[in-house]
């Protein structure tokens, strides 16, 4: 689910963090070089040379996320992802990892709600190495059972480690979606059922690579130092064989406008502190209303400045931070569906869940009641465009990586990177105010109360 | 019969020359391209304060950092988590700036002023857009040299770190690391991850007050910027933001006397799925001549994915999910450990695996292709490391700290090269001796105990 590779935790939470920046290109004319690409399969290619360092990410993207995985198989996208480094065509077992270190690389591989990715750092004249590797498992697998076997013990013991075994294991990332949303696809276990995860089989890997992981559900980004000209000959080289594949039709992944507030409390045996998280459904990507809540979302809960930082953390001192966005396993670019913004406290049980909920209020009914004040827009516009770059920049250009391949799969339109500082600037106080009545009403929210349970 | 086997023989050898069973070998790929370290200018203060600029990148972005050589380090043993509270306090106001203000301005430049609290250092530190460098230092030197510390807010503080406290006391990766550093320095500020909450909240607004008089000034400091910005209006800002600061107090050395020796820390965890544990001893630090060795050694034995413990417990055997080695990065002091949350049922196994790959590397040398291949990694994530704003901050602080020269980063990736796969063995047999390791366990004891017997030979030490 998240990063599966990297042997340091430490490591795995900067990375999480830097995905969860938002941005806004620069007014001061910072643009992302962007050119595009489609191989005649049908496999997307984006190039973004930077020659700050003598390094290149090659990041390949699946259409394929966790939300329209099987049914019977929950957890399967994410097993999936693990397959990805059992075997291939020319790379047996551990063959890929040490080939990627061996030329003093790093790599790692995700899956989230609407994308599985796979991706590497190496140093820039590795360049064709690290295309022939993902050619090469994108060309086909080789998994034996002994494999399979091995890494549903390594993702069974995944599960434990990140949430069976943990204090809020799993909240509010994991929990908050399977209460929220009624369509199964956005509210099912992502991490999958631990029986379902033991029942998956070789024929579930070979079918579900055969239908998910053809070059045209596939987007190529290139960040980094190398030439355009030259890369291109090289993708082609390695990717241009590799056949397109019929793809099934998306399943519809709507979720219903929310009538009514939702409330749930879940126990939790190994905490002893309650926690609090609220989430609301957002406006569709794209949209005006979108943006706004990108915008709101800087406004009230991200930074020192936000507003509720500074009513419950500063002046209620319910809590010593914070913390959420839209979309916690990414940004709120990189999907494609029902998203909710949401965020999570950590509280005392001095303070009750309806205290911090009535003091919640009192800030979200401040930015229905009246407009925000320009000065407090501009701020949120000047941490999206510092945030941005960062973002752009961040991870030794996998975050550049990571927005390209997300807007050549879900818009068929890379360039869109460009264009996002437009589009948020466009938002006036007039359309925050509309989008906070209509999205942030108490009625479109799900209110996650964990009590805690401690030794019993 | 027999001439058809023998057509067999032959067609088989002629398939397997020319094909079918041959594997594709990876390309190699071109000629590496030059990297050097980025350049820097350096100066100091007249009252101590050492500043270090070094222009990185395109990206309009800026990032500044204050260390101050100060932390857990200075605490006494009834202070655990002052320094931690005092950076929280900092954060709380300056004499001319209320918290609400420091943190309104920040955003207006793009960013937050941070502050963390380690061991060894206290970093007040922010990224912003490069246009507001120099109001960011002026900003950031006020909270470092004006905290108003006000006492109404220090409740609200110690409330949050108490929360924080429990909060860590139920994770077992927490629990697992405390045990260990008891263990190795039972009498020493690193042996003392979590405060007693009665002392925690005893702290008053004196205590607050009275570390930040002892551990902060001018001469314990120094500046770092990394980025896009002019550097001689960057050095006028800091120049304006530092040069009236007190000298202060010199630098305090504390280096702990590490305890080795096998020793056992069963930490229970009724009904754990999983065993968490922490398994290493003291070894040389960063200023000793043998550590890079030791950094390629442990790199090549657990210290990276394709090492060879994480191969083993967890793409051979699939025992785990996340496990690692690491040599620890302190003053003067370092350890080695394995860290690894491992299946309850597979604990001693685990364990086995473990510490038999130590032993393998102990008795015989790696290939020369495997070493070679570690050698590049770590060559290869040096750049990276010296790839970004933050990251060459976190070099240079690094040399900084241990005192180390500058060729320390200019001859690292030569250093890594010149170790021997013979290297590799002396440096495992020499310092990462299983027979002096404490081992730590976070689990479910009626399920671990068993398990572990054959590796507790004396003082077992339940709890």
């Amino acid at each position: 689910m998240r990063n599966h590779l990297a042997g340091n935790r430490r490591s795995v939470i900067a990375f999480l963090a830097l995905l969860c920046l938002v941005g806004v290109v620069g007014a001061e004319g910072f643009r992302v070089p962007v050119e595009y690409h489609k191989l005649d399969n049908g496999l997307k290619v984006i190039l973004s040379p930077d020659h700050t360092s003598p390094t290149v990410v090659v990041a390949v993207y699946y259409n394929i996320g966790f939300r329209i995985e099987p049914k019977d198989r929950t957890g399967f996208a994410h097993l999936f992802e693990h397959m990805m480094f059992q075997g291939s065509k020319n790379l047996g077992k551990m063959e890929f990892i040490k080939l990627v270190q061996r030329n003093g690389g790093v790599l790692n591989g995700s899956t989230r709600f609407d994308f599985t990715n796979y991706f590497e750092v190496v140093p820039a004249h590795k360049l064709e190495t690290a295309l022939w590797a993902e050619a090469d498992r994108m060309s086909g697998l080789s998994i034996t059972q002994e494999n399979l076997t091995n890494q549903q013990g390594v993702v069974i013991n995944e599960v434990r480690g990140s949430v069976l075994n943990q204090p809020y294991g799993g909240f509010p990332w994991l929990d908050m979606p399977q209460y929220a949303n009624t369509n199964w696809y956005n509210a099912h276990n992502f991490y999958g059922d631990l029986a379902d995860i033991e029942a998956a089989t070789l024929e579930d890997v070979t079918q579900f690579f055969k239908t998910y992981y053809a070059p045209n559900n596939a987007a190529l980004a290139i960040v980094g130092d190398f030439d355009p000209k030259e890369a291109m000959a090289m993708v082609k080289k390695y990717f241009a064989a590799i056949p397109a594949a019929p793809q099934p039709s998306k399943p519809d992944l709507s979720e219903p406008r929310q009538e009514k507030q939702k409330r749930v409390i879940k126990e939790d045996t190994l905490a002893n502190r309650p926690a609090l998280a609220i989430a609301y459904h957002v406006p569709e990507r794209k949209t005006p209303e979108f943006y706004a809540m990108g915008l709101l979302d800087q406004i009230l809960l991200q930074g020192d400045d936000s507003k509720l930082r500074e009513h419950l953390v500063q002046k209620k001192g319910y809590t010593a931070g914070v913390s959420g966005g839209i979309n916690l396993l990414g940004n709120m670019h990189n999907y494609n569906g029902p998203m909710l913004w949401m965020a999570s406290l950590l509280h005392d049980k001095s303070v009750s869940a309806d205290d911090i909920v009535q003091a919640w209020d009192e800030v979200i009914d401040d930015v229905i009641a009246k407009p925000v004040d320009r000065a407090t827009l501009d701020r949120a516009l000047v941490k999206l465009r510092s945030s941005f770059y960062d973002e752009v920049s961040g991870f030794f250009g996998f975050g550049r990586a990571d927005l390209l391949a997300s807007f050549a799969l879900f818009d068929d339109d890379p360039a869109r990177i460009n264009t996002l500082e437009d589009e948020f600037r466009k938002v006036t106080p007039e359309l925050l105010q509309k989008t906070a009545a209509e999205f942030l009403r108490a009625e479109n929210r799900t209110i996650l109360i964990i009590e805690p349970k401690q030794g019993s | 019969m027999k001439s058809i086997l023998v057509k067999t023989i032959v067609i088989t050898a002629f398939l397997s020359s020319f094909g079918w069973a041959q594997k594709e070998l990876p390309p190699e790929g071109g000629k590496p391209r030059d990297f050097s370290l980025p350049q820097k200018q350096q100066f100091t203060l007249e009252n101590g304060v050492a500043v270090t600029l070094v222009p990185f990148g395109t990206i309009p972005k800026v990032t500044v950092s204050v260390v101050v050589r100060t932390g857990n380090v200075n605490e006494e043993a009834h202070q655990v988590w002052l320094a931690d509270v005092v950076g929280d306090m900092m954060k709380e106001g300056t004499t001319s700036r209320s918290a609400t203000q420091v943190a309104q301005e920040a955003a207006q430049m793009g960013g937050d002023v941070s502050i963390n609290v380690t061991p060894d250092q206290s970093t007040i530190s922010g990224d912003v857009l490069s246009e507001f460098g120099p109001k960011f230092i002026a900003l950031i030197g006020d909270v470092v040299r004006n905290p108003l510390f006000p006492e109404s807010e220090l409740e609200r503080i110690k409330v949050g770190r108490v929360r924080d406290l429990n909060v860590n006391l139920a994770q077992p990766g927490s629990l697992a690391q405390e045990a260990f550093m008891r263990a190795l320095y039972p009498d020493h500020p690193y042996g003392r991850v979590f405060p007693k909450q009665a002392d925690l909240e005893r702290f008053t607004i004196d205590d607050v007050k009275g570390f930040y008089v002892k551990n902060f000034g001018a001469q314990r400091t120094a500046v770092f910027v990394a980025g896009v910005f002019d550097a001689k209006v960057i050095e006028k800002a800091i120049r304006r933001a530092f040069e009236g600061w007190e000298k202060g107090p010199a630098v305090l050395v504390n280096v702990p006397k590490a305890r080795t020796g096998q020793s056992f820390h069963l930490v229970e965890r009724p009904g754990a799925p999983q065993s968490t544990i922490y398994f290493g001893l003291p070894v040389i630090d960063k200023s000793d001549n043998d550590y890079v060795k030791l950094v390629v050694t442990n790199s090549l034995l657990g210290g990276s994915f394709a090492s060879r413990i994480t191969s083993n417990i967890r793409e051979k055997k699939g025992y785990t999910y996340s496990p690692y080695s690491m040599v620890s990065n302190r003053y003067r002091s370092a350890f080695w450990a394995e860290v690894a949350d491992v299946g309850t049922e597979v604990t001693g196994p685990a364990l086995k695996e473990i510490i038999a790959e130590i032993n393998q590397l102990q008795s015989e040398p790696p290939s020369a292709d495997e070493l070679k291949g570690i050698q590049n990694y770590l060559a290869g994530t040096f750049v990276l490391q010296n790839s970004t704003r933050q990251g060459i901050i976190g070099q240079l602080n690094d040399l900084r700290l241990h005192g180390l020269p500058d060729v320390y980063l200019s001859n690292y990736v030569k250093n890594v090269h010149a170790v021997t796969p013979e290297d590799v063995q002396k440096t495992t047999q020499k310092y990462i001796r299983d027979e002096d390791m404490a081992l730590v366990i976070v689990g479910d004891k009626a399920k671990v105990e068993e398990q572990i017997k054959d590796f507790v030979k004396v003082n077992p030490e339940g709890k």
